[in-house]
């Protein structure tokens, strides 16, 4: 076994590990337009590293990843609404509703590969949406109102917390047996096989991480909302945003979410402000520019292009 | 204990077509069995089967005695059997180094360890002829280059049943000879058995004690490389009939 030691971690989990920890130790002070740009930041890159475990490391590009998302958001809401818990609590419950439903949903739709899982993942998001507009408990096509306080630090710690964990499974995933194992899959699945890596048992358990992230991130996001609506919860532009945040910053990289999700977020909050209503075609036009040209993100692309940032970034 | 495969009247149709029509063959660790036929005949189906790529519709396939037909790959190359790719198929994003530490992490010999994994990785590297590549990106090798490369990585999941599907094939003849040459003394060293599907019949015949001869599915022949090639089933499957009936 090899001795842990700050050294051994290596500067992107290091830097991104001083970033998490400068933004806790000055949560409390900020004022409260930064606090909740922040915390919508976090909320952003969470969503980008739960899509990263699946699209971003093994190339399974998921199109409904807004149905985990959602799901999280009524895990919280029917905790906080009709069980009157705790709102952790309740986001909680939404991420291991998310989890058990990423587990049966991966089963079967893992089994597809390139654009019939798209596709399939795709439909589930659809038939969540449906589902949920015909069930009672849920608001059907009402939605839920929370009657919870406003209270940016607890959502600041929350998705902190959320967020910390994601990217210590990043690092953990993509620095051991598991990382070769998933590079194999990604680079090509049956020949990974003949090798004997059980890559659906792989895949499943990285879909199932993917589905919890996604529902504990999207619990966060709709305790701030203080309710959720259907329409919203399962709007296609989540799972689009979700996929350009790693596309932009580097798909299964452990530093190309969070630089997505900086990107997408901050430049979605920009051009809301001169271009109301364009900001996500702006989005649009970035991710396809860089698909084309960058098809390695930003991270990718510095490490291609920058020798000297091999060894930092990652 | 000695590995032994053993095939047993083994069926495999695809709709229609009867790919293989009840075959039967045993391999012992140790030993190298030549699997021959024309184009067409079953032999990379029935590699297919063992290595658990596919069902088969009928028969059985033990290891040690033990049903491993219709297992799932992973778990065939966990029990001690793994198949090449008859056109190479490397980690093009990985480097030499690491296709084969996939095979070590993974493999029926698997370590946890990833330092002792890369180290078996450039040991196996060695063996086939690779030193000095093992930091090449795979997508830089050449097809000679990329043949070992597969060849290293079943030698190291730790394999002792090999299933080797054309890696003759393709070469020049500097490069067959050499390739023949590190085969014939890699299986003395290390004792493997083979299952050798090949096209190119010097190279089955040098590297092989026994060979089995299918056609359209079935097994038409077998016995040493000698009795093989003078039997007129086998010369008329090559050759056409005329060829087989009338004596040199």
């Amino acid at each position: 076994m090899r001795r842990l030691s700050l050294r051994t971690l290596g500067p992107t989990l290091l830097g991104i590990l001083a970033f998490l920890g400068v933004l806790a130790a000055i949560a409390g002070r900020m004022p409260l337009v930064l606090l909740t740009l922040v915390i919508n930041l976090l909320i952003f890159a969470a969503l980008a590293y739960s899509i990263n475990f699946i699209t971003g490391l093994t190339g399974y590009v998921s199109f409904g990843h807004v149905l985990f998302m959602a799901v999280g958001g009524y895990g919280l809401a029917y905790g906080v609404g009709t069980l009157h818990w705790h709102p952790v609590a309740g986001v909680a419950l939404g991420a291991l509703v998310s989890l058990a439903l990423a587990l049966g949903i991966g089963a079967v739709t893992l089994r597809f590969r390139g654009v019939y899982f798209a596709i399939a993942s795709q439909v589930t998001a659809l038939a969540g949406f449906y589902i949920v507009l015909e069930v009672q408990e849920l608001g059907g096509g009402q939605g839920i109102v929370l009657n919870v306080g406003f209270e940016p630090i607890a959502w600041f710690y929350t998705i902190w917390v959320i967020l910390a964990i994601e990217v210590g499974i990043t690092y953990w995933i993509t620095h051991g047996r598991l990382g070769y194992g998933i590079r194999s899959i990604r680079a090509d699945e049956d020949a990974a096989k003949t090798v004997g890596v059980h890559a659906a048992a792989l895949k499943l358990v990285l879909f199932a991480i993917s589905g919890l992230f996604a529902g504990a991130a999207g619990g966060v996001y709709y305790w701030q909302g203080s309710g959720i609506f259907p329409n919203e919860a399962f709007s296609l532009t989540f799972s689009l945003i979700m996929l350009a945040m790693i596309v932009i910053g580097g798909m299964g990289t452990l530093l190309g979410p969070l630089f997505g999700a900086v990107a997408v977020y901050l430049s979605s909050q920009y051009f809301l402000t001169v271009l109301i209503g364009f900001e996500f075609v702006i989005i649009g036009v970035l991710v396809v520019v860089i698909a084309l040209f960058l098809p390695e993100g930003i991270v990718g692309t510095l490490r291609k292009y920058v020798p000297e940032l091999r060894g930092l970034i990652e | 204990m000695k590995r032994t495969l053993a095939v047993s009247n083994v069926h495999k149709s695809f709709g229609g077509v009867r790919a293989v029509r009840g075959v039967s063959l045993a391999l012992e660790e140790g030993h190298v069995l030549g699997l021959i036929g024309p184009n067409g005949s079953g032999k990379t189906t029935l590699l297919n089967l063992i290595a658990g790529v596919a069902k088969p519709s009928k028969g059985e396939i033990t290891l040690d005695g033990r049903r491993i037909d219709g297992l799932a790959p992973h778990r065939i190359v966990a029990a001690g059997i793994a198949k090449t790719h008859q056109i190479p198929r490397p980690f093009l994003s990985m480097t030499g180094r690491e296709n084969v530490a996939v095979a070590a992490l993974y493999g029926s010999n698997k370590t946890r360890d990833l330092p002792e994994a890369m180290e078996t990785a450039g040991r196996v590297l060695g063996l086939v002829g690779l030193a000095g590549k093992e930091d090449v990106a795979s997508s830089n090798l050449t097809v000679q280059q990329r043949k070992r490369l597969e060849f290293a990585r079943v030698l190291a999941t730790g394999a002792r049943i090999l299933l080797l599907d054309e890696i003759f094939a393709g070469l020049s003849p500097d490069e067959l000879r050499d390739a023949v040459a590190l085969f014939a003394r890699l299986q003395g060293e290390l004792g493997f058995g083979a299952l050798v599907v090949e096209h190119v019949m010097r190279a089955v015949l040098t590297v092989s004690q026994h060979v089995v001869v299918m056609e359209e599915g079935s097994k038409i022949a077998e016995g040493t490389p000698q009795e093989v090639v003078q039997n007129p089933a086998v010369i008329e499957a090559y050759l056409g009939p005329e060829a087989g009936r009338a004596p040199p």
